[in-house]
């Protein structure tokens, strides 16, 4: 890939090994709120470890749709990873107009996960594909409210340019703090929330079937099939929360372990606040959440606004 | 342009040879052959003019008014003649297995002459340069349509779907004789060239009416809200390759249209330009979610027409709006992400429509509520439809998503524009989450589509019993298909010739324009590169889980249902369970009727435009015509009156009236 360097390849690296603590380091913090001790913020690894060695049942309605699902949703995951530019310069691969990339790499695993629940023939799962794109095409638009508002911001048209600084670029720094960036940088975490199937929009730990979205989808996968799902969800929060910590803490000019230090710091932070949230609010009423994402994406709209005028 | 004049010729002699050999089997493979040797012919100048030759023109001294005959060759015609030609190609060689089943008892010859007629008419549409010759190829589409359309005559609901559309191209074509007729107005021939020379001495209010008339008779022929209520029972009612095509190619040339304006009239007023881009961003946003609600596979993907439609008219407008702003580089990139995704959708259309068809043909029904499971019965229809949904919603590696790429950078650049073009230009940005919201209910319409119709279990016996469509409609589905993925991974291949096209209309020298999209060039090389990482960690993770399932058991059992012992397919999530929700969110502008029960959740779509808009408005001119009636009395005398009375105000009129 051109112009990769290592630092971006170990920034990825660790990125991809890390994300598996951040579901763990919320429920943690959920459980401490709400005084429990709860299980160890290493739990996914351990669950993720048990999954792989675990046996399988495969409904004999499903095709090979069913199986390709969860590779598909970790897979594009990992390659959304590879548009951010962790290590505070700039991506492994960067192009303008990247950020439709990384939002459609999301559809697509969104997609074929959908596509893998209808697979089953089952009722449940129908009613969670049903909801979850319902609701994912509302943060769709959230999302791209707030990666416009950061490109007029930078004047830059890559994920690389508007979230970090790269060597030699001439837009490096861009970004300025003011009333857009912390309209964009809240909306963004109300969008976290929906994307990663957290509470108030979804809840992980739910177990009725009849009120979940993203539970539901995956009922019937198990094993290995699981862990894939499990990691691709775990890539797909670290992802999110480190655009926001990309957003928060311009890191041009840091060396790299500081910078990948506060990226990390960054990210556990946001997996704290994830875990506040959900001590602190419960579940909406399904018919809500639509409003919800509506003000979360009029949150990064308004941004937006005041950055054209 | 002798290759090409030969291509239309061996058209033309294909639609011969369907009058000369009738339904004979061996009629079929000739009118194939003589289809796709005519499309190879023409198709080589249109690539080599896109590889960078020099435009070509033909010019003939007709004889007949309005001046000379002139067929000419630019990147935007060739773009479009290259669409027509490849989807066309693919529906023919479809149509021909297609309708080989019915050559018993139905003049199956017809259609297929009628089919070969409007390729070459198409063809000659996009490279006239003269506006007799435009429009008797614009009619001789129009009319070779109607007659494919209503193919399956015998049902009430085909020749319904045919009047209206009969009644609005023809409303469309009266639009475009007014907007010539203003035009040359300021003076010279009928052609292209004398058209745009004259359109300097037009002033601003004709130009206002000339765009605005384009705007409105091309835009009936593309399907843009409002005026796209003829397209979906057309589209749904014509035999499934007649779909693909008027879906994929023929609703282009309105598009067609309103870019050959633009390059003839020169930077199009701002206002106009951001006309385009809100009836753009409405038709795409109302499309898509109509689309959604439809319980109909090809009404569906007929609606999905109009939100494409919708898309290719953001990147025109922003790229009017670019040119108006004296934005070279916005202008070429949102005309050329317009060329890319007509292209785009004819593929993608193309596959999915005759996929589409290839499942109404094992099952016989078009309803999403009697299908089901027919990933199994049909592994390979399955795929290419697959392909074709992923593509059309726009996710990478496939074709959609390139096109879509260009449409949204452009958006993003028109938001960094500073200086003179300042804020007004700015504003353009807004289109980018409009255009992500109408990419979310996409894939939410086409989870749908693709889930209910090939996942799950048969809804009915028909179902049931389907069986894999045979090879000659499967080779035109998965040929569709390969080129989705092809664009998709090598789009670099294909940016540059459309940005060629956008220079065009732009009005731009490719010279001067190639340094200030080289980088955009260069990045569509990186979308390869995504493309094949993305392979390649899909790949290692599949590596992974068969590493891992390797060690375990793997067993094959029931779908879980809550331990409910007796499941039935009944049970499943229906199109209208599953469009529920989004349709609640958008409440009236979904335009459904619900019906709920105790025991049933059922949704009815309609066309708000038609039924809320259009036919009350019918109704109270019918009215009104009815209050007339009296006049009509059947004798001579009363008859004899009314022209008595109609001569004498006349006369009474050239008198008082003023001497010009």
């Amino acid at each position: 890939m051109a112009g990769a360097t290592a630092s971006e390849f170990v920034s990825l690296a660790l990125l991809l090994a890390v994300a598996p603590l951040l579901p763990g380091v919320a429920a943690r913090t959920r459980a401490i709120l709400t005084g429990r001790r709860g299980a160890p913020v290493y739990q996914l690894y351990a669950d993720l470890w048990k999954l792989l060695r675990r046996g399988v049942v495969y409904s004999t309605t499903t095709t090979a749709m069913f199986r390709l699902a969860p590779i598909a949703v970790a897979a594009t995951a990992v390659l959304a990873a590879v548009l951010l530019p962790l290590d505070g310069t700039g991506g492994l691969l960067r192009f303008s107009g990247d950020a439709l990339a990384f939002a459609y790499l999301l559809g697509l695993g969104r997609f074929l996960l959908v596509l893998g629940a209808l697979d089953t023939g089952s009722s449940f799962e129908g009613m969670g594909a049903s909801r979850e794109v319902a609701f994912a095409s509302v943060v769709e638009m959230g999302l791209f409210f707030a990666i416009a508002t950061v490109s007029v911001m930078t004047s830059e048209l890559s994920l690389s340019g508007m979230f970090g600084a790269p060597p030699g670029g001439a837009g490096g720094g861009g970004l300025r703090a003011g009333p857009s960036l912390v309209m964009v940088a809240a909306g963004l975490f109300g969008l976290l929330l929906a994307e990663c199937a957290r509470v108030p929009v979804d809840d992980p730990h739910t177990h009725l079937e009849l009120t979940m979205i993203h539970e539901v989808m995956v009922l019937d996968h198990g094993g290995p099939d699981l862990a894939l799902l499990l990691y691709g969800g775990a890539v797909k929060l670290a992802v999110m929360s480190a655009l926001i910590v990309a957003l928060l803490v311009p890191r041009a000019g840091w060396s790299l372990p500081l910078s990948l230090a506060a990226l990390f710091a960054g990210m556990l932070g946001v997996a704290v606040a994830v875990g506040v949230v959900e001590s602190a609010t419960a579940r909406l009423r399904l018919l809500k959440v639509p409003l919800y994402l509506a003000g979360a994406a009029a949150l990064a709209g308004f941004g937006l606004v005041l950055v054209v005028r | 342009m002798t290759l090409f004049l030969a291509g239309i010729g061996l058209l033309i002699a294909g639609a011969g040879s369907g009058i000369v050999f009738r339904n004979r089997p061996a009629g079929d493979r000739r009118l194939v052959g003589l289809i796709a040797a005519g499309a190879v012919l023409a198709g080589i100048p249109a690539v080599q003019v896109l590889r960078g030759g020099a435009p070509r023109e033909i010019r003939w001294h007709a004889g007949v008014p309005g001046g000379d005959w002139v067929l000419g060759l630019d990147p935007l015609s060739a773009v479009f003649l290259l669409t027509i030609l490849v989807v066309g190609v693919a529906s023919a060689g479809y149509g021909a297995a297609y309708l080989a089943a019915e050559r018993g008892h139905r003049a199956v010859w017809m259609s297929h002459t009628a089919f070969a007629l409007v390729l070459a008419a198409m063809a000659l549409v996009v490279t006239s340069r003269s506006v007799l010759l435009f429009l008797g190829a614009w009619e001789l589409m129009a009319l070779g349509s109607y007659v494919l359309i209503v193919t399956e005559h015998e049902h009430a609901a085909v020749r319904r779907a045919g009047l209206l559309y009969l009644v609005a191209t023809h409303a469309g074509t009266l639009a475009l004789l007014a907007m010539f007729a203003v035009w040359s107005r300021a003076g010279g021939e009928w052609t292209f060239a004398a058209l745009a020379a004259a359109r300097p001495a037009l002033g601003d209010g004709a130009t206002a009416a000339v765009l605005c008339l384009a705007l409105a008779g091309f835009g009936v022929k593309a399907g843009l809200v409002p005026f796209h209520f003829w397209l979906p029972p057309a589209h749904a009612a014509a035999p499934s390759h007649v779909s693909a095509l008027m879906s994929g190619v023929v609703i282009k040339t309105g598009i067609y249209g309103i870019l050959r304006v633009i390059t003839l009239a020169g930077p199009p007023p701002a206002w106009w330009g951001w006309t385009v881009l809100a009836v753009g961003a409405a038709s795409a946003l109302l499309g898509v979610l109509w689309a959604l609600v439809q319980h109909d596979l090809k009404r569906l993907l007929a609606y999905h027409s109009v939100e494409n439609i919708g898309i290719i008219l953001i990147g025109t407008g922003v790229g009017a709006l670019g040119a108006a702003s004296g934005q070279p580089v916005v202008a070429i990139l949102g005309y050329g992400a317009a060329a890319l995704h007509t292209l785009n959708h004819a593929l993608f259309k193309g596959a999915l429509f005759l996929a589409a068809g290839a499942v109404v043909r094992s099952t016989g029904t078009r309803d999403l509520e009697r299908l089901g499971g027919l990933a199994r019965r049909m592994p390979l229809t399955w795929l290419g439809f697959l392909v074709g949904a992923a593509a059309i919603i726009g996710v990478p590696p496939l074709n959609g998503f390139v096109s879509e790429w260009l449409v949204f950078q452009d958006l993003f650049r028109a938001g960094q524009s500073t200086g003179g073009a300042g804020p007004a230009l700015r504003l353009a940005v807004f289109a980018a989450p409009a255009l992500a919201l109408v990419g979310g209910l996409a894939l939410a319409c086409f989870a749908k589509a693709a889930g209910i119709v090939f996942l799950g279990s048969p809804r009915s016996e028909e179902a049931r019993v389907a069986r894999e469509a045979p090879a000659g409609l499967l080779g035109p589905v998965l040929a569709l298909a390969l080129a989705c993925v092809v664009i998709g991974v090598l789009p670099a291949l294909f940016v540059r010739p459309v940005l060629l096209a956008g220079a065009t209309v732009a009005g731009q020298a490719w010279a001067g324009a190639a340094a200030s999209v080289g980088d955009v060039l260069a990045d569509a090389q990186r979308i390869s590169i995504l493309a094949a990482g993305l392979f390649l960690v899909g790949g290692l993770f599949w590596l992974i889980r068969r590493l891992a399932l390797r060690r375990v058991r793997v067993r094959a059992g029931e779908t879980w249902g809550c331990g409910y012992p007796l499941p039935t397919p009944r049970m499943q999530y229906t199109a209208s369970s599953f469009a529920a929700p989004l349709a609640a969110v958008f409440g009236g502008l979904s335009g459904v009727r619900e019906h709920r029960g105790a025991t049933v959740y059922h949704s009815v779509p309609m066309d708000p435009v038609l039924e809320r808009g259009l036919a009350p408005l019918w109704a109270r001119v019918e009215r009104l015509g009815l209050r007339l009636r009296p006049m009509q009395q059947g004798r001579l005398h009363v008859y004899l009156i009314y022209v008595v009375v109609t001569v004498v105000a006349l006369l009474v009129y050239l008198v008082v009236a003023p001497v010009r």
